[in-house]
């Protein structure tokens, strides 16, 4: 499904799958029945990681509706050397 | 002696009703106000807009119909006035049913802290590649390595 999307729309970036939510739960992003017909999915997560694996920048929303702007990650991103 | 039903004078406007059709429709065009994208700080307060506007509206439409069904003489806006306010009753109770939907969301206590590290995964691409954390700075785009990547976590079921 996300192959297709992102055919359709042009994106260039990366879209990993976690099927068994081995990273989504290692990271504590878990949202045990979040999804339709009652499955387990991920909740809305940012995390911009450095070379040397540390996170730099994180955003974690209270409200599935409201998403960070481009516009933060990128001045998070520019303050990184 | 007067005999109210036939009143020498008009029957006014009822500005409240209005008011409160204004608002409620303002209400209703703000549900869709996240496809603005608007920016920090507006964008985290839209949801208490989205739950605000109508209880506003409906202060207004509530003394509208007060004036229309006390003073019928005076005040016009009985029929369509409670139809409006059924309207923003209902866009009121909707915004109550999403907004606790929307931030029922979980706490993430033990997520990864800005300055912790994270470990190492690989999980498979769109093409079914298996993709490490670390191969994803080795990826260049215009012949230069990133200096972070931005790992984004959706509720993927789109």
């Amino acid at each position: 499904m996300s192959a297709n999307l992102r055919r359709k729309a042009g994106y260039t970036f990366t879209f990993l799958s976690d099927p068994k939510l081995e990273v989504i739960r290692r990271y504590d992003l878990l949202h045990v029945a979040g999804g339709p017909d009652g499955h387990d999915i991920s909740r809305p997560a940012e995390f911009l990681v450095d070379r040397s694996g540390t996170v730099r920048w994180e955003n974690f929303t209270e409200d599935v509706r409201v998403r960070p702007r481009a516009e933060e990650m990128l001045a998070a991103a520019r303050n990184i050397p | 002696m007067g005999d109210t039903s036939i009143s020498p004078t008009p029957r006014r406007a009822n500005s409240a009703l209005w008011h409160g059709l204004l608002i409620t429709l303002f209400g209703i065009a703000a549900e869709f106000f996240y496809f603005l994208r608007l920016p920090p700080p507006i964008n985290h307060v839209l949801p208490w807009i989205n739950l605000l506007v109508p209880v506003f509206g409906l202060i207004y439409l509530f003394i509208g119909l007060a004036r229309a069904f006390g003073k019928p003489a005076v005040y016009r806006g009985k029929i369509w006035g409670s139809g409006v306010t059924v309207i923003a009753i209902l866009l009121l109770a909707g915004n109550v049913v999403l907004f606790r939907h929307t931030r029922d969301v979980p706490k993430s206590a033990h997520a990864p802290q800005v300055g912790q590290h994270l470990s190492e995964f690989t999980l498979p691409d769109s093409s079914g590649q298996q993709t490490s954390l670390s191969q994803l700075f080795a990826a260049s785009v215009d012949g230069s390595q990133p200096k972070a990547v931005l790992l984004v976590f959706y509720r993927g079921y789109w």
